[in-house]
């Protein structure tokens, strides 16, 4: 027997499923077709096809000077690249320790902890990012005052081409670590108390139980957060654009900030649209690469 | 029901009352006036609007303020969208890509000797030329914001650098410049004489001193590789290798300054109401020494400037709005500024404006960014080299070579886009 379709469930998803269209898929596409145009809001001509010549541009266009691409969309990719692989991995790893360090506090104490850590979060990067400044000023930071009080040498966190990027991936753990730790705490919740009452019977130690039961047990949680950690590290612009600016000397000019400049300061859309899906090409690649890897036994 | 008839009632009150008084205002000319600015000069500048909204009970200007960050950005896509306001104000460096994308109006109409014009004898020449292109004017200037000396009276008179009735005398040339920054550093006390602030504007001063220029003549090629421009900043990093200068990436330069631990900065006249408010520090203010071969230090103009389709009433009222800022700039100079009409800066309430009447001595020699479509490329491209060669990375000719070769390849490509790029200056 043919059983009628239940729209139902369609209509409680529409009013998402508009907004989705309206303001993703439809701005993804339109980017998309942008992409191929030389589209440049200052310009005097009218946009025009240009096929591939935008992903040309920024990848292998050659110049007189013997050179390749654009210079500056690798050194934003470099950046770029440089905070994903500091931030994601120490991101999730400190979630992780603080997530299993709150689970073994006793019941009571764990919403206060669980809110001290998920605090910073709800603070926007504006504000963030100027408290920060503050804290990682030369002569007058709160760090650099610490550091000189215990007779160490002060540090130029956002001023030494080496560091700065460091102290943004700094700043960015102690801003976004909350978000994670309240979502691994809660998968660590979900694990049934029974394996562990048996593990301790058996004679498990903590570390074992941990090891043996919970990092398996949360691996589709451990995975969700890791990718959306890592896409977030892909798409990172606040930190470097409210606290260094893209410096010293372009160290921390990552690639949505450049994407921003080339596309809203010097209104160059068609490229700026060809470098945004290059970023989005790059994220998907990723992605997928972490979604087979926790996949396999 | 009842609450829904209730609110029925009240949402048709709202309407009603929303249409009368939009039939109220609709006696009154409404003028939109955009500008960026957010800190305390705009509560002047909206006291003026207000002045000027009691004394014109026709008109109604309405003013808003962004933040300059995103607002040239919201202007142009506004201006693009036809939606620009009637009148906004704009940096001159900033001018020619709104001319450029055609939604500016020229003002040679409000020049002149005529009821309701502006006497063009009345500007510094070439203040008011820096708003020309094609022969025709663009915009009014407001003001001029220039880079200027300020310095500590304390410490100067503790160094010793002091004039003949014992009063602190700033430099005036490079060797007295220098001398004093010998006298005032002392890396024991944390004490400098000098130190950067806004690199872009202190090294452009330096360039333009050392006979330096950035593009050519006609404002189209790019000259920033220039050998002047190269020796300039290679004096600027010499200061830092003989530890006279501390690098820019180690010093809080102002609130070093504002602190007390440092003997001069270079730095704009909007700086100003910081230093007003401080009570506890002893500060003078002069022209910037000339360190080069010639006099010259950077500035810049608010302009206030007409939308291109702006006609009848609005027009009307758009232009008595501009002679009304024009005519009171000097209230409008008490936040940080110096007027551009020699008849305002001659009366004695701007004499009595300290900071103000010593960087007007610097007018008749500021130096203006070029004027091109591509400023902002290429101003990204001249604070890099400067950031490199301040720090050391490079040497100046080299960070300024590769700005140079960079500056080239957006000029082809300006140029292959139409643009007119010629008298831009």
């Amino acid at each position: 027997m043919r059983r009628d379709r239940d729209w139902t469930g369609y209509g409680f998803l529409l009013p998402y499923l508009m907004l989705f269209g309206m303001f993703l898929v439809l701005p993804m596409v339109f980017g998309l077709g942008l992409s191929f145009f030389r589209y440049e809001m200052l310009s005097k001509e009218p946009a025009k096809f240009v096929g591939l010549e935008n992903y040309r541009e920024a990848l292998w266009l050659p110049h007189a000077d013997g050179t390749r691409g654009d210079a500056y969309f690798r050194q934003a990719l470099w950046a770029t690249v440089r905070f994903v692989v500091l931030a994601a991995p120490l991101t999730v790893t400190f979630a992780l320790l603080l997530a299993l360090g709150i689970s073994m506090a006793p019941e009571r104490r764990q919403n206060i902890y669980r809110l001290m850590v998920f605090v910073p979060t709800m603070i926007t990067i504006s504000v963030v990012g100027i408290l920060w400044r503050w804290f990682f000023a030369d002569q007058f930071g709160l760090f650099n005052i610490w550091l000189t009080r215990l007779h160490l040498r002060e540090v130029h966190w956002l001023t030494d081409v080496n560091m700065a990027m460091k102290s943004l991936v700094l700043m960015t753990l102690w801003w976004t670590v909350g978000g994670p730790v309240v979502v691994l705490l809660a998968g660590i919740k979900q694990i049934p108390d029974a394996y562990y009452e048996a593990a301790a019977i058996d004679g498990a130690t903590g570390w074992r139980r941990c090891w043996y039961i919970t990092l398996p047990m949360l691996k589709p949680v451990l995975l969700f957060v890791i990718v959306l950690n890592v896409i977030g590290a892909w798409q990172v612009f606040g930190q470097p654009f409210i606290i260094t600016s893209g410096g010293p000397e372009r160290s921390t000019l990552v690639l949505m900030q450049y994407i921003y400049v080339t596309s809203f300061l010097n209104y160059r859309l068609g490229y700026g649209a060809a470098m945004s899906w290059l970023l989005f090409l790059l994220i998907a690649a990723f992605s997928l690469v972490q979604f087979r890897l926790m996949r396999e036994k | 029901m009842r609450g829904v008839v209730t609110f029925l009632i009240v949402v048709g009150t709202l309407i009603a009352g929303g249409c009368d008084r939009a039939e109220v205002l609709g006696e009154k000319t409404t003028i939109r006036f955009w500008n960026g600015f957010t800190g305390p000069d705009g509560r002047t500048m909206l006291g003026l609007v207000k002045t000027f909204n009691d004394e014109n009970p026709d008109l109604n200007v309405i003013m808003q303020r962004m933040e300059w960050g995103t607002y040239y950005n919201k202007l142009f896509v506004a201006g693009l969208g036809g939606r620009a306001p009637e009148i906004f104000v704009s940096h001159s460096y900033a001018l020619p890509r709104f001319m450029g994308a055609g939604f500016v109006r020229e003002v040679d109409d409000l020049l002149g000797t005529g009821p309701g014009q502006l006497d063009p004898a009345d500007f510094d020449a070439n203040v008011l030329a820096n708003l020309q292109r094609h022969g025709r004017h663009w915009g009014i200037p407001l003001d001029v914001h220039p880079l200027g000396l300020f310095y500590n009276k304390k410490l100067f008179r503790e160094a010793g650098i002091v004039d003949a009735k014992g009063e602190a005398k700033p430099p005036t040339n490079r060797e007295e410049f220098v001398t004093a920054l010998r006298k005032l550093t002392d890396a024991k006390k944390k004490q400098w004489g000098f130190v950067w602030t806004w690199q872009r504007t202190n090294s452009y001063t330096i360039i333009r001193q050392f006979g330096g220029e950035l593009f050519d003549p006609q404002g189209v090629r790019p000259t920033m590789g220039a050998p002047e421009n190269a020796e300039a900043l290679t004096w600027c990093r010499g200061l830092i290798k003989e530890g006279l200068v501390p690098a820019p990436q180690d010093f809080n330069s102002w609130i070093g300054f504002r602190q007390g631990r440092v003997g001069m900065v270079f730095e704009g006249i909007y700086m100003l109401p910081e230093l007003e408010r401080q009570k506890d520090l002893d500060w003078g203010a002069a022209p910037v020494p000339v360190v080069g071969k010639q006099q010259s230090a950077w500035g810049e103009s608010h302009s206030l400037v007409l939308r291109k389709d702006v006609k009848g009433k609005k027009l009307e009222g758009a232009k008595r709005l501009i002679k009304f800022l024009s005519d009171h700039s000097v209230e409008w100079a008490m936040g940080g500024q110096v007027p551009v009409r020699k008849s305002l800066r001659a009366s004695e309430k701007f004499k009595s404006l300290y900071a103000q009447s010593q960087f007007a001595r610097e007018i008749p020699y500021i130096a203006y960014y070029p004027k091109n479509p591509y400023i902002f490329e290429f101003l990204t491209e001249f604070d890099l080299a400067v950031e490199l060669t301040l720090r050391g990375t490079l040497p100046a000719d080299e960070a300024l070579g590769r700005g140079q070769q960079n500056m080239e390849r957006v000029v082809e490509r300006y140029q292959a886009q139409g643009w007119d790029l010629g008298e831009a200056r």
